[in-house]
């Protein structure tokens, strides 16, 4: 008799130590990133595509900062979830799906900044996704490289040929952070035991315009912040687009 | 018996540790001068520790934060010159490469809200990155540092030690850095003992500090002895390093020329003086503001017209200059280079 107590005192007290007893209502909800030169899939390398100039490239790297993720409520007010920064990379396929906890409930539209917002940008040494270890912060001039390119044309004037785009610059009117809000075309309803999906296709095109037509000829290097990076992250802002939604 | 499952429960839901003696790094205080201004940086997202602190030392002192092992930060920054590099006017890197600027002195970081010549670094802890990345300098890739510290049985348990078990990464570094830097304060020169009422000036200190009060200290501002702004001194433009400082920060053409006010404090240790390492007398400066000024469209108003100094206030304001010098600042031997062996 006397060890059963015993048990049973002690599972109560574990009990009474735990923090949260009632389930909370939350649901998983995952963004997937396609990435995409107008039509066709991206391949890092030695595929040839063509920008809005008819200039042929090929590309080495392409990455992008996500973060600051918000749902929006079919009444059209705003969830903003936990900010969180992730480091979307063609090179690294787990990097284009992102895992995201969100409260219960039926949602309509999708936003979040594509780039960091300003205040980590100023905080000092950050980890995971923002590790400078990643090669998406300036040491010289404070502050993250908020989108990157990287390829060869044979039209650019730079040594070996290469393209180097580094968007970022947080500061001022060439503030390279941009918001991005985008309609679901069915909505999507976050909950226990479900998983819906969203997929972008992000078109690599876009950053070389409208509405800045950018040649390759004239300009093949981008690596400050400034008018120059702060004109293609207005271009790239039109690059995503949802071509899915699995609401399951 | 209740009493005693009472207890029990009691003693269950306790956090653990709260018997043991502390366990973790210990704090380190450090110490701020009262006549200061509350510090820029907050110590309180980086709390120092002693093992923090000592780690901060070493790698500081380790030349294998340089990719090939020749250079460490205190290979350019050294104590008895206040941590600038003395007799050098370019910053010196591996491979026998120069940089475009001379190695500013290290001390009172806290005070300080951006850092390089232009400014262009926003916060202590990132600081080391430049130099650390720099081809001119100690052209290591930080992903190759990392790794190797993780590699390394010593530092693997150093870090351990400041910040808890856990695989080395960057901002730990960062961190282990800035706290030794923290540390590098320098408020114990004759003048802050005269500020305070413990030591007095000369006559030749006394009437330099007059003269100082009146032509310098509009932009050396007490008691840090600099405001912290960018300028344009009237340096005549030097054509073989094209620097055309702020300006490469902030796009503006408003910020041509423009460099950092740099602080006097313990001045007549740290030649050579300007952004380029031009002068190797601290009377060429004088020199330079009394006779020496180029117009350029960006040029301070302060400076413009010149600043008149007489051979006598030369020499009676290079007397209150010595005053800057901290003794037990560059004598301080917990700053000082350590060897590494291992």
């Amino acid at each position: 008799m006397k060890p059963c107590y015993l048990i049973f005192t002690l599972l109560i007290c574990c009990m009474a130590c735990k923090k949260d007893l009632i389930p909370k209502k939350e649901g998983n909800f995952k963004l997937n990133f396609e990435h995409r030169v107008d039509t066709s899939l991206l391949k890092l390398g030695t595929t040839t595509y063509k920008n809005p100039s008819a200039e042929s490239y090929t590309v080495t790297a392409f990455k992008y900062y996500i973060s600051n993720v918000y749902l929006v409520k079919m009444d059209n007010s705003l969830l903003r979830l936990p900010v969180t920064y992730h480091l979307v990379d063609e090179s690294k396929p787990e990097s284009k799906s992102i895992l995201l906890l969100a409260p219960q409930g039926e949602y309509r539209a999708i936003g979040f900044k594509l780039g960091v917002d300003s205040s980590r940008n100023v905080s000092g040494a950050q980890t995971d996704a923002l590790d400078p270890v990643l090669g998406m912060f300036w040491s010289w001039n404070s502050g993250y490289i908020m989108a990157k390119m990287e390829g060869k044309s044979p039209v650019s004037a730079a040594p070996d040929k290469t393209l180097t785009f580094h968007v970022g610059g947080f500061k001022g009117p060439f503030n390279a952070v941009q918001d991005i809000r985008i309609q679901t075309p069915i909505s999507i309803t976050v909950g226990p035991d479900r998983e819906p999906a969203v997929t972008f296709r992000t078109d690599l095109n876009k950053w070389f315009g409208p509405p800045n037509i950018v040649s390759f000829a004239t300009t093949a290097t981008i690596h400050s912040p400034g008018e120059a990076a702060w004109k293609i992250s207005v271009n790239y802002k039109n690059m995503f687009r949802i071509t899915n939604v699995t609401d399951l | 018996m209740y009493t005693c499952f009472v207890m029990a429960l009691i003693w269950a839901c306790r956090k653990s540790g709260d018997n043991k003696p502390p366990a973790g790094p210990t704090p380190y205080t450090i110490s701020l001068p009262a006549h200061f201004p509350q510090p820029v940086y907050d110590l309180s997202r980086n709390p120092p520790t002693v093992e923090g602190v000592a780690l901060g030392r070493r790698l500081f002192y380790d030349p294998r934060l340089s990719r090939d092992s020749t250079i460490s930060c205190g290979f350019c920054h050294q104590q008895f010159a206040a941590f600038a590099h003395f007799d050098h006017a370019l910053s010196h890197g591996i491979d026998n490469r120069n940089g475009f600027r001379s190695v500013p002195s290290l001390f009172n970081l806290l005070w300080q809200k951006d850092f390089m010549w232009d400014g262009g670094v926003n916060h202590l802890d990132i600081q080391p990155l430049t130099p650390i990345s720099d081809a001119n300098e100690m052209g290591e890739d930080l992903g190759r540092l990392i790794a190797r510290l993780n590699a390394d049985k010593k530092y693997r348990s150093m870090f351990d030690g400041a910040f808890g078990p856990g695989e080395i990464n960057s901002q730990k570094l960062f961190r282990a850095l800035s706290q030794f830097m923290a540390t590098m304060n320098s408020f114990n020169a004759k003048y802050d003992s005269v500020l305070t009422h413990k030591a007095q000036f000369s006559p030749d200190e006394q009437a330099g500090y007059a003269i100082f009060q009146a032509k310098c200290a509009a932009c050396h501002k007490e008691p840090l002895f600099t405001d912290g702004s960018f300028r344009n001194n009237g340096l005549p433009y030097n054509e073989f390093l094209n620097d055309a400082g702020r300006m490469r920060i902030t796009n503006s053409t408003g910020d041509y020329l423009k460099f950092r006010v740099p602080s006097l404090r313990n001045i007549i240790k740290s030649p050579p003086y300007m952004h380029d390492g031009r002068f190797y007398d601290i009377y060429d400066v004088f020199e330079h503001y009394s006779s020496g000024i180029e117009q350029t469209p960006t040029i301070d108003p302060i400076v413009k017209n010149g600043i008149p100094l007489s051979q006598e206030e030369q020499r009676q304001l290079y007397f209150f200059l010595t005053t800057l010098t901290d003794h037990s600042f560059i004598n301080n031997k917990s700053l000082s280079e350590i060897l590494i062996y291992n």
